[in-house]
């Protein structure tokens, strides 16, 4: 009965294996061109990291755009860069470094569009952490709670 | 989760008694709007507690009749400053629950967490104390 089993599993991995590679060569002659070497799934943290990483890039170009917001939005960017880099030492990635705080130009509106912008991109990231929260096991609970309550907070600052 | 979920009991009846004496020291409508809003939070939330301990069936720690004020409270300046402190221990004692929690409980404890948080940063607006926020909400 086990072997039989057994027999079976490797088959239907073997099995599987096929179709995986089958799929990857399509893909491969598609768009999206070579296939990287299939990657352990990502982390659950990591659109939260991500978050914090383009939000944080997001106030240095509102900043840039209008200086007079530097006083309030800096410590706001602070928030996220310090949650980035808690974030991946808990995940056990490195972040890139020197973000690109003053590569990207600044896009066209008025100081109250950017801060509108950036307030309804903090709601957005305070669901996916407060998501990750719901769902963390216990040792990521605070982490991920507090994350939530800065984005939070931050949306409060910016109304 | 029964011992954070009373420290989190012991810290809204706290706030309840605390928001009393802040409401005292405040005459500006939005001070008052927003003291009388975060009360009426405080109490909902000691209710909820309440009634979730008990289903659990677990004993809360009667309240105090009254508790010692971390300063003494005699200008609007002083009462901000105490809200201010009491929604930062309410975040704290509802950051505990959470990973001593989950499922509904700890989505209670999440909300609970923001909500201190928000109000927190909110007082601090009202007090013009910068930065208005911080990174580790509830982070002792």
């Amino acid at each position: 009965m086990v072997l039989t089993y057994r027999v079976k599993r490797r088959q239907l991995i073997r099995l599987a294996a096929g179709t995986a590679l089958s799929a990857t060569t399509l893909t491969g002659c598609g768009l999206l061109g070579n296939d990287p070497e299939p990657v352990p799934p990502p982390d659950a943290l990591q659109p939260v990291l991500d978050e914090a990483l383009q939000l944080a890039a997001a106030y240095d170009r509102a900043v840039l755009a209008e200086p007079g917001l530097a006083k309030r939005l800096q410590p706001l960017a602070e928030d996220h860069r310090t949650h980035a880099a808690e974030l991946a030492r808990v995940i056990g990635v490195t972040l890139p470094s020197g973000a690109p705080a003053s590569s990207a130009p600044a896009a066209g509106g008025d100081a109250a569009d950017s801060v509108a912008t950036l307030r309804k991109a903090e709601l957005a990231a305070l669901k996916t952490a407060s998501t990750a929260c719901r769902t963390a096991p216990a040792d990521r609970a605070g982490l991920t709670g507090s994350i939530a309550a800065a984005r939070a907070t931050h949306a409060e600052a910016l109304r | 989760m029964t011992e954070q979920l009373s420290a989190a009991l012991a810290a809204e009846e706290a706030a309840i008694y605390a928001y009393g004496m802040v409401g005292v020291q405040l005459t500006g409508e939005g001070d008052l709007a927003e003291a009388r809003a975060a009360e009426a939070a405080h109490r909902a939330r000691r209710d909820a507690l309440i009634s979730r301990m008990s289903a659990l069936k677990a004993s809360a720690a009667p309240a105090p009749a009254g508790y010692e004020l971390p300063f003494e409270v005699t200008d609007r300046a002083a009462a901000l400053k105490l809200a201010i402190q009491v929604e930062d221990g309410v975040a704290q004692a509802w950051r505990a629950v959470l990973p001593a929690s989950e499922g509904a409980d700890r989505a209670a404890a999440l909300n609970a967490l923001i909500d201190s948080a928000v109000r927190a940063t909110r007082w601090r607006r009202l007090a013009e104390v910068t930065p208005a926020t911080m990174a580790w909400p509830g982070k002792a």
